[in-house]
Formats: structure tokens, sequence, C-alpha cells
């Protein structure tokens, strides 16, 4: 009986997929998978994401099959897989991380081949070697206080955040350490701003402003939620999470950028098969919707958006990822412009 | 007892050795390797790149202002506190405990965000009410300035100052005192030339535990330091490791190893100072009993600024606190605030099946781990202080190896260890990672109380046919209780917030509280953090009161 009913469950929640998709879990092919992975029991799942625990307890009442997920910040993500990996003792069957991560890892023969029929319509860039696939852009934009800003304050485009009247007024991940941010600084040289020498009187001129620096992009919503500071250089999602805080995002012309995220599948994974269902799963609309809807991110499923004014109409792209040499220079370099007075 | 001492202390050395070696010699390793793990081709280059960095000289200059600063801050106040409660007439003495411990019982990220809260130049409350009463312009006061820093640090390390010095100030011969007042001294003469010299080996241990914990302190550089740019070598290491994607903790551990020296060098400088044990002996056979001063006319003004410390230290920022958990988002506080107060926090962190898991992890950690902890901790100080061989220093030293180096890194040792054996990812490797790093919690408290008891004691229960284990039962361990109750809160409420190892350590059925909270800070959810944050110092305050109600009714015996 209780088979019967996981069956027929498993049916209802599937067919929709596959007509939504038109590529997940193809008939048989899919229902075998399924079988094979609930046989396994649980999919370990290295991650370090905020708030997917729906997306885990959907995959579990779906499928049957237990999702456990151990969450590793980025700065502990590859020296701890590293050290299971080369004990011989990596638990993980699927990591899911910032782009840059996964390259590395892919680099040290520790990810698995998988293409995911889920993905097809996702864009092109975002499978790597058929190893990684990308699914959202962790995204970032100049966030204010909607009740402090008055709309006429807005910024209009990046380098209005240079405008003296800022001074005092911002927060930011310190540039000399922080990855994502240093990418993003590169990022309006490569695609936005459109000399080199206005580029760097943009980071003078944000520089002058004295931005209050914090560790990450963690802390960065809450001085601005505060009235401490107005603005900052953060993400949009925090919009979603930190409702009702006055949040918003300044919808300049130019386009908004992030560091994509990856997942893969590890290539020694205790359970290979649920590994796949899960991130079949993982990339199907259904997941994808409730990671855009209640997390606020950006993902890449087609037709799907963040519930953010604006968001759908937004071009964001996704930063070349640079070696941590060049992060490395670069924190040098933005360290001593931040630093002059 | 001559014999047992000789077996002890080999015993010892390798009890603890294991614990506390272990994982240090990973990070050697780790910082003579090329590559990411602890094993791989010698190379000094990590060295070579730590040090010739031009920033480096700075950072260290702000270390020393920052960790001595602390020091004084924690030590001065819990000298202060330490000899009102055990002294004085002073009233309302329950206070005393409370406040010297809350700090211990906050997740210090949390302590140090509500000081932000109170005291930052754009829209601290304190400055707004500054502003507002007084009309004075602009930023009166700045929490991101190096004063800053110390001023919360030492707050945050009063109770490892207080419980190291409160059970040596009870534990006091008065006929030291008597001997001075007989001879024409005052009360302030006597607390000078005698009280204060008497304690050194107490004020000093409480203060070296300080600057070798603020040394590993990361919560305090980060969110306050970091706004303020200035950094001090644990934010320092933080930059090493955090820039860029491929970490390299090999690099962090080569930075580190600075801290480790200092620390080292400070225990020798330590037991070079309080090396003529005898001398600081106050328990002998002959009588004890620590006298009361009347502090007459002085009762009410001395409490009202214990009451104020006591204000600063546990009220204003368990309200902050409490004020967090319940409005939906960080908002200083206005009649708006008050409208959107609700427990939608809480509800979401009770119903949160993690939370619960890690509540429940802590407890258990905290109370086996501060048990074992403790038995451990009483043989190695009994060697430290009885036995002081050159073999007894070198326990001593060893008992600070994993406790001295900064929290990012000394996890890392532990994972690069225990990956090596069957604890990797159990909650056992919590359990002897906690009793590795924080043994110098429970053998500071017992060592200044330790030195304090005259071998006379035990030499005449030994004289009266009493073998080493009664002499022990009856003689040494009743004495002790103050000291022993004292390590057993530190570790206890040490291991119900640990973060540095947990955060590295713990797996999906092992999360504990720390690191739980830390998620809710990653993500920005200061409410559920505080809510958290709130039932952890309900553990840790239940635990307290259970240890102290035991501890005082063992120690009712000779009084």
């Amino acid at each position: 009986m209780k088979k019967l009913i996981i069956f027929v469950v498993l049916v209802l929640f599937a067919a929709p997929c596959v007509f939504a998709a038109g590529t997940d879990a193809k008939g048989s092919a899919g229902q075998a998978l399924a079988e094979k992975a609930k046989a396994e029991g649980k999919v370990t799942f290295y991650a370090n994401i905020t708030s997917v625990e729906p997306i885990l307890e959907d995959f579990g009442k779906r499928y049957g099959v237990k999702a456990e997920y151990t969450r590793l910040s980025t700065t502990k993500f590859i020296a701890t897989i590293m050290t299971e990996h080369a004990a011989g003792k990596l638990t993980a069957d699927v990591l899911q991380a910032p782009m840059p991560v996964l390259e590395f890892l892919m680099e040290k023969g520790v990810l698995a081949s998988y293409t995911s029929p889920a993905a097809a319509g996702y864009p092109k860039w975002a499978n790597k070697d058929g190893k990684i696939q990308s699914f959202g852009i962790e995204y970032a934009a100049l966030i204010y206080n909607k009740e402090l800003v008055k709309p006429a304050d807005v910024p209009k485009k990046y380098e209005d955040l240079a405008d003296p009247k800022w001074k005092g007024k911002i927060v930011m991940a310190d540039p000399s350490s922080h990855p994502t941010t240093i990418s993003w600084l590169i990022g309006l040289k490569e695609n936005v701003i459109k000399s080199e020498a206005e580029w760097m009187k943009f980071l003078k001129g944000l520089a002058a402003n004295k931005p209050m620096f914090v560790a990450s992009f963690g802390p960065t919503p809450a001085p601005i939620e505060s009235g401490e500071k107005l603005i900052g250089i953060s993400m949009p999602k925090y919009i979603i999470t930190k409702a009702p805080a006055p949040l918003d995002w300044a919808k300049v012309s130019q386009p908004m950028m992030g560091t994509p995220r990856g997942m893969a599948i590890t290539a020694g994974a205790p359970h290979p098969n649920a590994a796949r269902l899960f991130v079949d799963y993982w990339l199907s609309e259904d997941a994808m919707k409730i990671m855009a809807e209640k997390v606020g991110e950006y993902v890449l499923a087609p037709g799907i958006y963040p519930p953010i004014a604006g968001i759908d109409k937004a071009k964001v792209i996704p930063i070349r990822e640079l070696s941590d040499d060049e992060i490395k220079k670069w924190g040098g370099e933005f360290k001593k412009i931040f630093a002059a007075p | 007892m001559q014999k047992t001492r000789k077996g002890l202390t080999p015993g010892l050395i390798a009890i603890v050795g294991f614990l506390t070696v272990c994982p240090v010699v990973m990070l050697i390793l780790g910082s003579f390797s090329e590559g990411l793990n602890a094993f791989g081709t010698f190379t000094l280059s990590k060295y070579v790149k730590a040090y010739t960095d031009p920033a480096f000289a700075e950072i260290l200059v702000n270390t020393a202002v920052f960790t001595i600063g602390s020091a004084i801050v924690s030590t001065v106040l819990a000298l202060f506190l330490a000899y009102l409660n055990t002294r004085t007439n002073i009233p309302f003495k329950f206070m005393f405990r409370i406040i010297s411990l809350i700090p211990m019982m906050v997740p210090h990220i949390l302590f140090a965000v509500s000081w932000v809260l109170l005291l930052n130049p754009s829209n601290g409350m304190i400055n707004l009410f500054l502003r507002q009463v007084f009309g004075w312009e602009g930023a009166a006061l700045n929490i991101y300035t190096l004063q800053g820093m110390i001023l919360v640090e030492g707050l945050l390390d009063l109770p490892i100052a207080y419980l190291v010095i409160a059970p040596a100030m009870s534990a006091f011969d008065v006929s030291l005192e008597e001997s001075s007042k007989v001879c024409g001294a005052s009360n302030l003469r006597t607390l000078v030339r005698i009280t204060l010299p008497v304690l050194r080996p107490a004020i000093l241990a409480a203060a070296t535990l300080v600057i070798v914990r603020s040394l590993a302190s990361f919560a305090v550089p980060s969110v306050i330091g970091m706004p303020g740019r200035i950094y001090v070598l644990a934010t320092h290491i933080y930059r090493v490791v955090a820039t860029g994607y491929v970490t390299d903790y090999g690099m962090a551990a080569a930075v580190g190893m600075s801290a480790l020296a200092a620390s080292i060098t400070l225990i020798f400088l330590y037991r070079h100072l309080t090396r003529e044990g005898e001398k600081y002996v106050t328990v002998s056979s002959r009588g004890y009993r620590p006298s009361v001063i009347d502090l007459k006319g002085a009762r009410y003004p001395l409490f009202g600024i214990v009451a104020l410390l006591s204000f600063v230290l546990i009220v204003l920022p368990v309200l902050v606190l409490f004020y967090t958990s319940v409005v939906p988002y960080s908002m200083v506080p206005s009649a708006k605030a008050f409208a959107m107060m609700s427990w939608k926090h809480w509800i979401a962190v009770l119903k949160d099946p993690v939370s619960l898991l890690s509540l429940k992890n802590s407890l258990y950690l905290g109370v086996g781990g501060a048990t074992l902890g403790m038995i451990l901790s009483f043989f190695v100080a009994y060697v430290i202080v009885k036995v002081r061989t050159k073999a007894a220093g070198f326990l001593e030293s060893l008992s600070f190896l994993s406790f001295s180096f900064p929290g990012i890194v000394v996890g890392i040792g532990f994972m690069w260890f225990f990956v090596q054996t069957p604890l990797y990812a159990t909650i056992w490797a919590l359990l002897i990672g906690y009793i590795a790093t924080y043994l110098p919690y429970g053998i500071r408290p017992l060592t200044s109380a330790f030195v304090q008891i005259h071998s006379n004691l035990e030499e005449s229960s030994r004289v009266c046919g009493g073998g080493p284990f009664y002499t022990m039962r009856r003689i040494v361990i009743p004495l002790l209780i103050p000291g022993i109750v004292s390590g057993w809160i530190l570790m206890a409420t040490m291991f119900v917030r640990e973060l540095s190892l947990s955060v590295v350590l713990s797996r999906p059925g092992t999360e504990v509280l720390a690191v739980q909270i830390l998620r809710f800070a990653e993500d920005g959810l200061w409410g559920r953090l505080s809510a958290l944050g709130i039932l952890m110092i309900f553990i840790s305050t239940t635990l307290v009161i259970i240890a102290s109600r035991i501890g005082a009714k063992l120690t009712k015996v000779d009084k």
C-alpha cells in the first residue's frame, strides 16, 4: 500500500515536471533512476547556500531519498573537501559552490561527469566540460534604505556611488579580501565602465567616500536596514529574505553582475544515483521556483525570476572567473586605493 | 605520594601531548608544505610571504595594544569585583557572580553587535541620546576604534579573569592582613602592600589567559575592528585566508605561529615571575578564614559602581538581544519598531529541527566535556603546582598549545588530524577537540587555587596514616572546590558557545549552537540569531546555577 502511494505521488509530481521542463526525467529512464536512488537511501550535499531546506524537504517527500546538507562557508570549502578527498573520506555526493571553487576541484579530479537532462533549457555558458552546471548567479547590486533615501537621490548608474553626497553613508565588504566584491569591481571595469581611467576615477571617488568595511556580504544589509548607513554594495536577495526591512535596489541602467553558482557530482560519490536524481530535481523548474521565490536567488531556469520589482527586466551577467592570483593581486591594489585619504 | 607523582607526570604529558600536539603538528607540517594539505613538499615560501608583508609591523603593534589593553581592563575589573564580593560587606552579593559570568555565555559576535548598535558613530543609541540631550554635534563616541575594541574585548574576557582571581581571593590567609593592620596600616595600604602582592600568581594567571584569548579572538576584531579598518593578527589571518577561493591554511598557520610563540613566551614569563611558589601559600595548617571588611559609608557608592557595571554588562546587551529577537529587522527603537514586534523569529527557531538538535548537542558537550575536562585539569594542575620539575613546566606549556592558536587556524589543525582517525565527523571529535583546546580554562583556576595550599596539610594527613587518594579526597579536593567550580563553569559555558572548532568539525547530526548561530549571522538573520542566543544564555545560566549550588554545598564543611 505504502509503495503504491509513493508511486502515485511520484507520478503526480513527476508528470508536470516532464511537461514543464520537457526534458526532465524522461519516462521510464527517470523512473529507473528514482528507484535506484531510493535503494541508496540518501544523498549528501555540501554547499554554502541559504534557506534551501524547503527544496531538500520537497526532494525527500517526492522520492523517499533523504537529502543531508552539510554547510561549509566559502573560506573552508576547498580546505575541507581537499582534506577529506586526500584522506579518502569525502562523503559528499553533490557539491554546490561558486564557479571558481568548483573549477579548482575539477582540476584536482574531484568531480564526475554528468549533464543533467533538466538543464536543457539553461544558457550554453552555464555548462562547463560536462561536469559543472551553473544554476544561478550570485548577483550584487546597490542596495539602499528606501525610507531614508529620497527617490531622486537613488543612483542611476554605478558611478553615482562616487558622488560626495554618499560620504560616510556606504557599507561594503572589504575590497582587499572579499573575493566576490573584488570580482564585482573588476566586472565593472570589464563590462560596464567605458575606460580604465574612468573606472579608476570611480574607485577613487568611492574610496574618498570612506565606505565602512565588513567581512562579507552577510553583514552588509543590517547597517542599511537600521539606518547606520544608507546604501551599500550588497545582494538584492536580501530584499526577500529580510522582508519587511526597507531595502530596495538601485535600478541602474547598466547590467547587474555576479559570480555563477555551480553544482557537480563528486567522482567517488557514495550514492551516485541519488546524486543524479538530486541534481535533476535541483535544476527542475519546481526547485528553481522555490529558490527564486523563497530565497530571492537569481536562477538560470528560463522564465523564473525572484519576486523583486524590476528584476525580470534587468540584465544579469556572469562575471569572468578570476584566478586566485588575480584576486590576490587586485585585492592588494584595492587595499592601496581604499587606504588613501 | 612521591612515587605516584613520578608516574603521574609522564602519563599526563602523554595524554595532554596527544590532545594538543597532534593538531599543532599538523599545522606546522601544513605551514611548511607546498599545496593545501598538511602533507606536501617542503617549502619555506609561506613563512617568507607571511612575514615580509609590509603591513605586518602595524598589525603587530595593534595586536599588542589590543591584547594587553583587554587584559588590563578585564583583570582590573575582575580584581575590583572579586575583592568587593569575597572580602567586604557590600550588599547584593549574588549579583557579582552573575555580572562576572554573563559575558561568558553570550555569543561574542552578538555582544559585539549589541555594542555597535549602542555606540556606532552614525546612529548608535547612546550617541543619539547624547546628541538629543546635550546637543553634542556629530559622533560623541565611536566604537570603531582601538579603544572600543579593548573595551568590548575586556568586558567579554572579564569572566576568565574573575574566575581565576575569585577563588584565590577567597582562599586567603587572613593572618597576613591582620598582621599588617596590627602594625598600623590602613585597609588601603594593606590591600596594596599585602593582598595584591600575595595574589600575584592569580593576577598574572588571569592576565596571561586574557592576553592569549584575545590574541585568538575573532568576533571583536571582525565586527568592530574591520569597519574601523583596524587590523589585528586574527583579522589579518582572515584576510590571508579569505582573499581568493583557494584558501591556504598552511600560510594562515605560518602567520599563526607568531601567536603561538607569543603565548609560549608569556607562559615562561609567568612561571618565572611566580617561581618561588612557597611565597604565595596562604592556606596552611594554621587558621584560614577570610575576614570581611566593613565598607561603612563607601558601601552604597561602591555598590552604585557595581550596579552601573552590571547594567552595562548584562542589562544593556541582553535587552538589545531581546529587542533584536522581536523586531522584524535591524531598526533603531521607535514607535514604529514597537508596533512591528512579534514572536516570529522565536517561532522560526523553535520549529527548526536543526536548531533544536544543536541545543541538545551543545548541552551534552557542555556537561560531559566540562566534567571530563576538569578531571584531566585536576591532575595536570596538581603536577604543575606541586611537582614543579622541568617536565611539569613542559606540561604547562603543552596545555596552552592549541589554546593559543587563532581560532580560524586551530580548527583546520584539528580537521587535518581527525580526518586520519575514525573519529572524524563524529561528536567525539568535537568533545576531544574542545577539551584539548580549552584545557587552560580548567587548569588556570585550579593552579591558582593549588598554589595557595601548603603541603603541610597533605603531609599532616599522610603522617596520620591517610593514603594518597584519601588525602586527595578529604584534604585537597575540599579546599579546591571554589577552583573546581570556576573551572567547570568556564569550560561548560565555553563549550556551549564554542565556534572555532565546531564550524570545521560539525556535520549533519552533530550540529552545535554556535554553528547554527553563525549560519544565521552569515545570512544576516539577526532576529533568529538573537532568539537562539537567548536560549543559549538560558542553558548556560542553568548550568552555572547548578554548579554554584553544588559547590556551595560542598564548601560548607569548613565554615
